[in-house]
């Protein structure tokens, strides 16, 4: 097993250095500067100080150099500091990555909580009604935008309850109540849509199981339906939908940014968009290699559960 | 929009996402008629608002404390007033620090167009009779914030020269500042002024909302301002968490004693316009801003308390820029004829909901009382689509041309505005124009530039409010803000005899001539516009919001004497 690991491992490497330099590249073919969104509309700067501006944040140096400075930085774990703020990276970073963090996972377990026993229900009671609201509710989760449904939560709390999250951000630690204001709903809105594919996919596995020889066999025993479905059967169907919620958890990361702005978290979406807006090249590039890595890992991590949950699976 | 927006923008919050979906619905339900080839004309008029653009002052006697919190659309990028003159920062500049004279505040302007100028921490001034030079007596007793490494020591004659002299070395108001020769202080309540060529409207250059006086210690200690403000003004900051809130605390030692009433302001950083509205429905937030009439109609249904004032439109911020030192926009012929062939009516009519103004650049109240009418815009401004070909046959474009135009969408209606001026130019001149829709940095690098050939979506700033600034900084030909490309002898003989008129009469005459001028040239070619509304909750005082001064942006000193009443 720690072969595979550090095969894997040594396979990302490349992957990462590749998402470094698309990222590196891709910002720099972008026409327009840090400087040039800074100054806004003020226009009043004359090119000889634009000049001085952009030596001293070093945007004058030769790409290559460019590169090999940050590459240098991220190796080193400092990831230098914001040009358009000055404020080191690491330290917006603190800031930012909890907030998705926190909506990711609360998404996440809400969403698990809701898809995995409507999946269930939906597959041992195949055509009944309670599957087809099942279906009718995972169609809708999917063909939901989070805009949408987000835009919709909050102005039809303002409308009927003259109520919405508490604006701003209050640390879990420091003051857990308004923290679960600020996101429960969004964690709803994102949990919602991720629970419809998990639900689907629940569902279709669990049927496939549930016609497998070894649950007639349980049937056949005399085993009770409870220790049938949820102790032999859901194990099994769950593997694919681990993957998929692998997946679902990084999309989570790196792909927050619209509830995050619907309900003003300052998480990672909002300061990476931010930064792709204003040239930010130091944040952008620290903000996509993160992503990138957490990936990796989350894919890494994946493949070890698999395992975990089917020991015929064998690392080779 | 990117404004956000933490990015600077004209007058207008930048468009999300969300906010172009609604509107396109709108936009589109309206562009109908006019696609459909509908021939339904009228003359020039604005609907009329059933919402007051004057909120007079409250009678009562203020009540001190509580607190002011607003959903802004916009963080501050930085604190650096040298760096930045974003609606992001001025937002609470103008609470946390002074300029040596300013604009009245709402409880004390005469009407929504006073300009007026007042001393802020200057208690009088005076111009030579060349009005080279410019002498102002600070008040005595003003004190810097109490916070390290100020401490709440007297700010003094030094402080204003040594803020004046940074501004013009480097950064985003040089342009202003490189105007002054060199600074005096007599004493420790004196500054004179001298500048290289007369100017008898410098005092206004100073009170536009981004001269604020900065801290020379901050400076000095931290070799920039982007982190700490620390100034003299009303309201010091207690916490500025990027994406997350601004939080201004009452300054106790404020010199002007018993204000400000409101105790404490957040500035709650709110990126999405449908948020900001519900945070504004549950009393989340005090002050809002919608960009239409049937948006404020809405408000209204859904929060009948809601005080609701019409935002002034006294200029447009928006036009057609050419490339007009180039050909084929060289030359006025085709200038005159693109802008006969634009049906600008018809855009206030459908995109504007028949609330908007048809367009000019110069704040109308510089140069007469009355908005000025359809025909006072001159022959070129009409729509007449048979001249305008004629003319542009003139011109040696008798089957018209291609050209490129490239813009950011600083709120929808700009795209709806696009869209059209694109099918009308077709349509009447068969000029083909190929559009580009820019994210902001991409357009205002290229915008700025000064060098792109064809068309933009040209803007004027967001702060500007003195004679001087809508003027000569905008429109002399070596004005680093020259973004519209003038080079035309007569507008800088005006603008800079403008300079030197100190008679108000003499001075509405020539600022006549420059709109003249400037509209028989097309120089700049605007497009209807409307400022939106602001909205308040009913409990506040003082609210009121004056032309060119919107109290939740470039404006926001004027919330020093607002009060709550509850």
């Amino acid at each position: 097993m720690y072969k595979y690991v550090a095969r894997r491992l040594a396979m990302s490497v490349p992957v990462v250095i590749l998402s470094s330099l698309i990222v590196f590249g891709l910002m720099r073919v972008m026409p327009g500067d840090a400087l040039t969104a800074l100054m806004g509309e003020s226009g009043n700067v004359s090119p000889k100080e634009l000049e001085k501006l952009r030596r001293d944040l070093g945007l004058d140096l030769p790409y290559y150099k460019q590169y090999l400075i940050w590459a240098w930085q991220m190796l080193s774990l400092n990831p230098g500091d914001s040009i358009f703020t000055n404020e080191p990276i690491s330290v917006a970073l603190r800031k930012s990555i909890p907030v998705t963090v926190e909506l990711a996972v609360l998404a996440m377990i809400l969403g698990l909580v809701i898809a995995v026993p409507i999946g269930v229900i939906s597959a041992t009671r195949q055509d009944k009604a309670s599957d087809y609201a099942g279906r009718v509710a995972a169609i809708t989760g999917l063909s939901l935008p989070d805009f949408w449904l987000g835009t919709l939560v909050i102005t039809f709390a303002a409308i009927w309850f003259r109520w919405i999250p508490p604006l701003g951000y209050a640390s879990l630690w420091t003051d857990p109540w308004t923290n679960l204001q600020q996101f429960l709903l969004p964690a709803a809105v994102l949990g919602f849509r991720l629970s419809a594919a998990t639900m689907r996919m629940t569902r279709s596995t669990l049927l496939e199981v549930l016609r497998e020889d070894y649950v007639r066999t349980a049937w056949a025993k005399g085993l009770g339906e409870r220790i049938i479905i949820y102790k032999h059967a859901l194990k099994n169907a769950l593997i694919p939908v681990i993957t998929l919620v692998g997946g679902q958890f990084g999309t989570l990361l790196a792909g927050t940014v619209i509830v995050e702005t619907i309900f003003a978290l300052p998480g990672m979406g909002r300061l990476t968009v931010e930064a792709i807006l204003f040239r930010d090249y130091p944040i952008v590039q620290t903000n996509v290699m993160l992503v990138a890595v957490t990936l990796v890992t989350l894919n890494l991590l994946v493949d070890l559960t698999y395992a975990w949950l089917d020991p015929r699976i064998r690392y080779q | 929009m990117l404004t956000h927006d933490p990015r600077p923008v004209p007058s207008r919050s930048r468009a999300t996402r969300r906010e172009f979906l609604k509107r396109a619905g709108w936009t589109t339900a309206a562009l109908t008629p006019l696609l459909a080839g509908s021939s339904r004309r009228r003359a020039f008029a604005q609907t009329a608002s059933p919402y007051p653009d004057w909120m007079p002052p409250s009678p009562n006697p203020p009540k001190r404390g509580k607190l002011l919190t607003r959903a802004s659309a916009w963080d501050p990028p930085v604190l650096d007033p040298r760096l930045t003159n974003s609606v992001g920062l001025s937002q609470f500049a103008a609470l946390t620090s002074n300029r040596l004279v300013r604009y009245p505040y709402s409880d004390e302007a005469a009407n929504t167009t006073d300009l007026t100028l007042k001393g802020d921490l200057a208690e009088s001034w005076q111009g030579s009779p060349d009005f080279r030079v410019w002498t102002f007596k600070l008040r005595k007793g003003v004190k810097w914030h109490n916070v390290a490494p100020l401490n709440g020591r007297e700010l003094v004659a030094a402080d204003i020269k040594y803020c004046y002299e940074q501004y013009a070395k480097e950064g985003v108001q040089s342009f202003t500042f490189q105007e002054i020769e060199g600074i005096e202080t007599p004493d420790k309540y004196t500054v004179r002024i001298h500048l290289k060529t007369p100017n008898i409207m410098f005092p206004q250059n100073l009170a536009e909302p981004v001269s604020i006086i900065f801290a020379r210690e901050v400076l000095e200690e931290d070799g920039d301002l982007k982190k700490r403000l620390i100034g003299t003004g009303p309201y010091m900051i207690k916490e500025n968490t990027r994406k997350v809130r601004v939080v201004l605390v009452r300054n106790p030692d404020y010199f002007d004693r018993g204000r400000p009433y409101i105790d404490e302001y957040h500035i709650l950083s709110t990126p999405d316009a449908a948020t900001r509205l519900a945070a504004f429905r549950s009393g989340q937030s005090d002050i809002h801003f919608v960009a239409s009439l049937s948006d404020a109609a809405n408000l209204k249904k859904t929060t009948p308390a809601a005080v609701i004032q019409e935002y002034k439109t006294v200029q447009t911020v928006f036009g057609l820029a050419l490339a007009q030192d180039k050909p084929p926009f060289n030359d006025v012929r085709v200038r005159r004829a693109i802008s006969m062939a634009i049906d600008r009516q018809r855009q206030v009519d459908t995109i504007y909901g028949g609330h908007g103004i048809l367009g000019w650049g110069i704040p109308y109240f510089y140069f007469q009382d009355k908005m000025p009418t359809a025909a006072q815009l001159g022959p070129y401004w009409q729509y007449k689509p048979a001249e305008a070909k004629k003319l542009l046959t003139e011109a040696g474009h008798p089957n018209g041309f291609e050209t490129t135009l490239f813009y950011y969408e600083y709120f929808p209606e700009m795209s709806s505005q696009v869209q059209v001026v694109q099918q009308d130019l077709k349509k009447n001149l068969n000029i083909e124009i190929k559009i580009s829709k820019l994210d902001y940095t991409t357009f205002y690098g290229r915008y700025a530039d000064g060098k792109w050939d064809g068309m933009s979506w040209g803007f004027k700033t967001g702060y500007a409010t003195g004679l001087d600034e809508q003027t000569y900084q905008y429109m002399h030909s070596k004005s680093t803000k020259n973004y519209w490309r003038f080079a035309d002898p007569v507008i800088d003989e005006l603008v800079t005899k403008l300079r030197r008129t100190p008679d108000r009469a003499e001075q509405r005459a020539l600022t006549k001539k420059v709109f003249e001028r400037e509209h028989d040239q097309v120089t700049r070619m605007w497009m209807p516009y409307d400022s939106g509304f602001l909205v308040w909750q009913p409990f506040l005082r003082n609210t009121g919001s004056l032309a060119l001064r919107r109290n939740d942006g470039y404006g926001a000193s004027t919330l020093a004497r607002l009060w709550v009443d509850k």
